[in-house]
């Protein structure tokens, strides 16, 4: 039996079909939007998302209230709004899910976000390999201007807002705040170490606020129902709402699962993504896309929210649950992600570019039996060093690396005793034929 | 004032200092490779890591990004910091080849030094090595992709700092790839500071290739004498050949850079077609015969004609030891002059610059960096003087504005106001900005005379290139009336040559050449002592001039660039270079600065060993060796006239004084690095200004504005040959109207002048030009063209395509 | 050279813009739909639409995985090498798509149909292993899935 949990992100949900503007709108979408307008009270959008606790569910979990607030009232205009929805963390796909469920609450979300801050424009950066949703967005935005929910004098107010949707030409550091705004306005998507930070000084110099999709679809729901009822909604104390867990990796019904803040681990395995393939023991998970650490089975029961992964020395980042069965060579595994962090890097600064690939070489020689007993050490300071890059790719990409030395080190020191790696039998393991294509 | 402890060393420094600049002032040269000066921070390479024990933030952070706060303890000798940037090397040297031993860079590298000093000395990386293809661009710098380190210096000088936009950063992560859309040549005349900003052997100095490595040349302390900023260089020279110059640092003038111009220019010293060889009506001699037969027959017309009819010219190139003998020459002997300047109104114009220079608010390059206003009048930077464009640009950079005046067409890499007015309107322009009532009816000046009026710290600059001399005055009295009025401006000015200065103080009569053609001509002079001069590069009517020096009794030349009236003297004297004999030079700015002997003389060993080494043939002196510094000879051939037994050790510096009351801070102690300004006397110069050009609108034809070009233009330079390969094919600019009056359509080619071979340019019809104007460059075969008034008719071209 | 039809329209798209140069991208997608992969002549004339210097658009072509400064096939492929598609058989099934089709990663066949190229991740980790053709979705694949659409899209080319 699997335990059911109100649906919120997910009630217009459909398995082969998108929720259609009429479809949200009678759910409740864009009442809140009617409301706030109506009341004209900017700082009550703002408050209400502040008292909700609504965490950034792009991975850095930084509270939107907050960030909604560093937008000072005397700021310079135009402001802009950019939603991120430049999901590229490995495992993640929760973004795509969602705009392909019910995209009008993404769109009603950045029209509140926009009225709060006074935004002028909205823009939704999106992946190349979502064309298909950024069609999608295309239509609905457009709808909803026909509809006079965006656009010249939302609903007869004064407030005008727009959206456009931005294509990327790709890459993962896109996803970076500060690359994300240089992408958008031409230039080299390098991020950009803040002073300035972008709620000052951003899009074309002017006060800037990026939110991730799924944060933004949250705002029309808090805004209507109440910043208690958000914080009712999640499972444990210090967690708040509902988040979309992908999971994904030696499950038997790897998806999308709209859940309670909180949910423990061994719930979401086992119920909602159907418990570990037949013959799979459950070995170890990514709980937060490609740049969190490994969670072992320690770990299995801890609450997945913000605060108790933290508590643990872990993130919940994006919400992405990879999971790895018995059989999987964890050096294996880390050498995969380590390819594609030394693939993404942009090149800025040398422990990031340099260090990347000396990991992912130094991996690719244990993996093949070429191993060292020097080499863990040298991956340790590695790890430990590439904290201080310029920003948060290299710290992100070092966490896996970071896990496997921690949980996984005799199966590390195996590959190099046995000049083997002891997994080559069960076929999931040695990289050999792999390119280099960085 | 924030007071941090470093290394246990305690120091307070200004509010936003950052700590790797608070450490340098404490002496500790904390590794960097992104970080410049003037480059800023940009926390990409992180060697420059330090662990700050106490502060806001604690841990390993980059020093380039951290400002220094009140009671920061910081260390670089931690030992995690330690070890961080020795990875970050070995880092950067995981890609980076092991060939120190034979790169061109080695020596020389900051990536070597900081390799060995931060402590990685052995590879344990055993992946193989990324590899580029490098691209050709052009003549002077040389790309090798593969010694790259992505410090993202080098797209950040040229593109931020320059202006220029044909270098930039392409591919991602380690394939990044710093280079051209396509190959071709780099278009930004500051391109050879690639090759001292990049910390590696990415850009390196083509010219100089395989001509040795740091360890091997003779470094010295140099002054740039190819225009008038007088920018501090190095000079290399090894096996009595200059071979390189580089940047040298000077807060005062060029900061960290230099042009192409200077960086290049050097190759005339050691040019195979260098007049080495005293000679005696055309048969080479020895020097002491060839002096004391210069002497003799010098002694022989003035006591014929008197001594007044010998007569004497320099140029802005003469060292000021050569000036002040041959004044003093001048003076003991009664000769005529000397003059320095080939046409009497650069002579004037140059001449009440320094007067104002003297006494008004002079100022230098950097207060043109930090002025907030900047009107710039007469002067087409790139070409004239091209460290003012980068100042200039460094300025707009900051948000000041530039506006320039000047009839030209005017390329610069940022935005600026450009004002086309023909030369004899921009003085009566300046003045009408100062506050009398505007010249023109123009809204524009209006607005400009009142921001002019309202900034903090504007400077005027203004060239005497094209402007007469009343428009320099009035110049200076547009700066001086701010100053009056109790507000901080400032005047620079661009003179033409890098002596003009001092050449101004000791100028006669502030006549020029032109006079002293005319006195031979009508028979006043019989006797020319030419001394470094460039009568035939730069006076205006060749034909003139070659006529005029037939007519003399007796040519005395004394050079060391080969040139038509080295040919035709009857006495040639040789002279040695800046390189051979140092010399002080006075800049625009009235700075003196001594430029350091660099090399003992002599012919280069490629030349003299045929590129062989060592040379086959030995002899006991060097070969080639035995010229003298212009002074020298000069002193000594006014010595031998007036029958002395010797001319004497004293320093050519003593007593400047009695030459002119501005020099007397020059001694012959060596100048401080930063050199003296030259001040205080106030000048006996002309400064009644002379009569405006009378405004075109009678006369036919278009009045022809003469213009400098960066590279073919300056004497020196022009024969260097990678700069000759950037020379612009000549060109004529004509106006719209003009053009269409005229028939000349854009890109014909035409021929002007009547000499033969004739000389052919391109033409450019332009649209922001001042009307009843032609700009013709003096590129080679300018010289060919005789068009005595000054103005181009129809008529003068020919050959049209 | 550019249609009259596509310069105007992509003139139109950037005259409304306050800043052209956001559309950089948008234009390069545009001119590489149009010439197949962007030519240098692509590359200048998005540089002059956009009013960039040429050497700046390049720093994006080089940059961004989906601009192709290199003539690609007609469809090209992009194989998810993420870890949740490395656990379901990345690897099998791109050495399958090689034999196949007689190339390596980054290479194009002679027929000039297909590219190779690996992408990572492209977000169906629930479907997984997955790949891109021409941008559009193809999960949950095995060899013979894989051959039935290589063999669907070499009719479709014909």
């Amino acid at each position: 039996m699997t335990t059911t949990y109100p649906q919120i992100l997910f009630q217009n949900r459909h398995a082969d079909r998108i929720a259609t503007l009429e479809e949200y709108a009678a759910s409740g979408g864009y009442e809140a939007l009617r409301q706030m307008i109506a009341g004209g009270d900017r700082a009550q959008v703002q408050a209400a998302i502040q008292e909700a606790t609504l965490l950034g569910r792009g991975g850095a979990a930084f509270p939107m209230g907050i960030k909604l607030s560093t937008v000072a009232a005397d700021a310079p205009f135009p402001r802009y709004l950019v939603c991120n929805a430049d999901e590229m963390e490995p495992g993640t796909f929760k973004d795509r899910v969602l705009l392909h469920a019910d995209p009008h609450q993404l769109i009603e979300g950045m029209v509140l976000t926009g009225f709060a801050i006074q935004a002028a424009k909205g823009i939704i950066f999106i992946r190349p390999e979502y064309e298909n949703a950024a069609r999608i967005l295309e239509r609905e935005v457009a709808l909803a201007r026909q509809a006079g929910y965006l656009g010249e004098k939302i609903l007869g107010s004064d407030f005008s807002f727009e959206i456009d949707v931005h294509r990327s030409g790709g890459r993962y550091i896109c996803g970076e705040v500060t690359a994300q705004l240089n992408a958008l306005m031409g230039k080299r998507p390098n991020p950009q170490q803040p002073p300035p930070y972008p709620t000052e000084s951003g899009l074309w110099g002017r006060p800037t606020v990026i939110q991730n999709v799924e944060t933004l679809s949250c705002v029309p729901h808090i805004v209507r129902n109440g910043a208690q009822w958000f914080k009712d909604l999640a499972l444990t104390e210090s967690g708040a709402g509902t988040k979309l867990f992908a999971v994904s990796g030696h499950v038997n019904r790897p998806g999308c699962y709209e859940l309670p803040m909180g949910v423990p681990l061994s719930e979401i395995i086992e119920e909602h993504a159907g418990g570990m393939r037949p013959g799979s023991e459950f070995k170890a998970c990514l709980p937060g896309g490609a740049s969190t650490q490994f969670l072992t089975r320690q770990f299995y029961d801890i609450p997945m929210d913000f605060d108790s992964l933290k508590k643990a020395g872990h993130r919940l980042g994006t919400g992405a649950i990879m999971i790895f069965d018995h059989k999987t060579c964890m050096v294996a595994a880390t050498l995969n992600l380590m390819d594609f962090f030394a693939r993404e890097s942009c090149g800025w600064c040398t422990p990031c570019r340099e260090g990347l690939p000396y990991i992912r070489d130094l991996l690719q020689r244990i993996e093949r039996g070429e191993g060292e007993a020097a080499f863990i050490p040298m991956l340790e300071e590695m790890s430990k060093y590439l904290w201080n890059a310029y920003c948060a790719f290299a710290p992100g990409a070092v966490s896996p690396l970071q896990g496997l030395l921690t949980y996984f080190r005799d199966e590390v020191e195996e590959h190099i005793t046995a000049h083997r790696c002891p997994f080559q039998a069960s076929g999931s393991g040695a990289l050999d034929n792999r390119s280099q294509t960085d | 004032m924030p007071k941090l402890t470093i290394d246990n060393r305690s120091i307070d420094v200004p509010p936003g200092t950052k700590v790797i600049d608070a450490a340098e002032q404490l002496g500790i040269m904390i590794p960097r490779f992104c970080y410049h000066p003037a480059l800023g921070s940009v926390g990409a390479c992180r060697v420059c890591a330090v662990k700050v024990l106490e502060g806001r933030a604690k841990g390993i952070k980059m020093s380039c990004m951290l400002d220094a706060e009140d009671g920061m303890v910081v260390s670089t000798t931690d030992a995690e910091v330690v070890d961080y940037r020795r990875y970050v090397i070995e880092w950067l040297m995981l890609n980076h080849p092991h060939d120190c031993p034979v790169c061109d860079e080695g020596g020389h590298c900051l990536l070597q030094d900081t390799t060995v000093s931060g402590g990685h000395g052995l590879r344990r990386y055993q992946g193989p090595k990324r590899t580029h293809n490098d691209q050709d661009l052009g003549p002077l710098v040389q790309h090798e992709m593969n010694r790259c380190i992505q410090c993202y210096r080098c797209v950040r000088y040229y593109r931020e700092y320059t202006g220029y936009e044909d270098l930039g950063v392409m591919g991602i992560g380690r394939r990044v790839y710093y280079g051209r859309f396509q190959d071709g040549t780099l278009e930004s005349p500051f391109a050879g500071n690639l090759t001292d900003v990049c910390p590696t052997g990415v850009y390196t100095d083509k010219p100089s290739r395989f001509k040795g490595r740091r360890w091997d040349f003779e470094r010295t302390p140099g002054i740039c004498i190819h225009c008038s900023l007088g920018c501090a260089i190095t000079v290399d020279a090894r096996y009595r050949e200059v071979v390189r110059h580089e940047a040298r640092f000077n807060p005062f003038v060029n900061g960290h850079f230099i042009c192409d111009r200077g960086r290049y220019g050097y190759p005339y010293a050691s040019a195979a077609e260098r007049p080495w060889q005293a000679a005696l009506d055309g048969q080479s001699i020895d020097g002491p015969t060839a002096l004391q037969a210069a002497a003799d027959r010098l002694t022989a017309v003035a006591a014929e004609h008197g001594s007044r009819a010998v007569a004497v010219a320099g140029s802005t190139r003469c060292s000021l030891e050569a000036m002040a003998e041959l004044s003093r020459a001048c003076r003991g002997q009664g000769w005529r002059g000397p003059v320095f300047f080939e046409e009497t109104r650069h002579a004037r114009a140059v001449g009440t610059a320094a007067n104002h220079l003297l006494s008004g608010p002079a100022v230098g390059l950097p207060a043109v960096e930090a002025a907030d206003l900047v009107i710039v009048a007469g002067v087409d930077p790139v070409h004239e003087a091209p460290m003012l464009a980068l100042a200039l640009r460094q300025a707009w950079r900051r948000g000041a504005a530039v506006v320039i005046v000047d009839p030209r067409p005017v390329a610069l890499p940022f935005d600026f106001a450009h004002r086309p007015l023909p030369p004899g309107a921009i003085g009566p322009w300046l003045e009408g900005l100062g506050g009398a009532a505007p010249v023109d009816d123009n809204k524009d000046q209006d607005d400009l005379g009142r921001r002019f009026r309202e900034s903090d710290h504007p400077v005027i600059v203004a060239g005497t290139d094209i402007l007469p001399a009343a428009a320099l005055a009035q110049a200076a009295d547009l700066a001086a009336g701010r100053v009056a009025a109790g507000q901080k401006a400032g005047l620079f000015c661009i003179l033409p040559g890098p002596n003009a200065f001092g050449a101004a103080l000791l100028d006669e009569d502030h006549d020029g050449l032109g006079q002293v053609i005319a006195d031979i001509e009508s028979g006043a002079v019989k006797a020319l002592v030419l001394v470094e001069s460039d009568a035939a590069w730069r006076y205006p009517n060749q034909a003139r001039l070659a006529n005029a020096l037939a007519r003399l009794d007796l040519l005395i030349v004394l050079d060391y660039l080969a040139s038509p009236v080295v040919e035709a003297a009857h006495v040639f004297l040789p002279t040695t270079t800046v390189y051979e004999s140092g010399g002080v030079f006075i800049n625009s700015g009235g700075r003196a600065q001594q430029a350091v002997t660099a090399l003992r003389g002599g012919r280069p060993i490629t030349q003299t060993g045929q590129g062989g080494h060592p040379p086959r043939v030995f002899e006991p002196d060097i070969p080639g060796a035995g010229q003298q510094a212009a002074w020298a000879v000069v002193r000594a051939l006014a010595a031998a006239v007036a029958g002395e037994a010797s001319p004497g050790d004293l320093s050519p510096l003593e007593d400047l004084g009695q030459l002119h009351p501005a020099l007397t801070v020059i001694t012959p102690a060596p100048l401080p690095p930063e050199g003296l300004i030259v001040t205080g006397g106030f000048s006996s110069l002309p400064t009644e200004p002379e009569a405006v050009a009378s405004d075109a609108g009678d006369a036919p034809g278009l009045e022809i504005v003469w213009t400098e070009r960066i590279f073919g233009s300056e004497p020196l330079a022009a024969r260097a040959p990678a700069l000759r390969e950037l020379q612009e094919t000549p060109f004529l600019l004509i106006g719209e109207g003009e053009a269409a009056a005229w028939q000349l359509a854009d890109g014909a080619m035409v021929a002007i002048g009547a000499g033969e071979p004739p000389w052919k340019l391109v033409v450019r019809v332009v649209t922001d030009m001042a009307d009843g104007i032609v700009v013709l460059p003096r590129l080679p075969g300018w010289q060919q063209v005789v068009l005595p008034d000054g103005r181009l008719q129809p008529e003068d071209i020919h050959q049209r395509s | 050279m550019l249609t009259e039809e596509l310069r105007t329209a992509l003139e139109a798209k950037i005259a409304g813009a306050a800043h052209p140069q956001e559309y950089v991208v948008d234009v390069l997608f545009a001119l590489q739909d149009h010439y197949g992969h962007l030519t240098d002549e692509a590359v200048a004339e998005a540089a002059q639409l956009v009013g960039m210097p040429v050497v700046a658009v390049e720093e994006l072509t080089t940059f961004y995985p989906f601009l192709y400064r290199e003539p690609v096939g007609r469809y090209v492929i992009n194989v998810c090498d993420s870890v949740v598609c490395w656990m379901d058989g990345h690897e099998s099934l791109q050495n399958h798509l090689m034999e196949r089709l007689g190339i390596a990663m980054g290479e194009t066949t002679a027929d000039g149909l297909f590219t190779l190229l690996p992408v990572c991740c492209i977000g169906y980790c629930d479907r997984a292993p997955a790949i891109l053709v021409n941008k559009k979705v193809y999960g949950e694949l095995t060899p013979e899935k894989l051959d039935d659409l290589l063999e669907t899209l070499r009719r479709e080319a014909e």
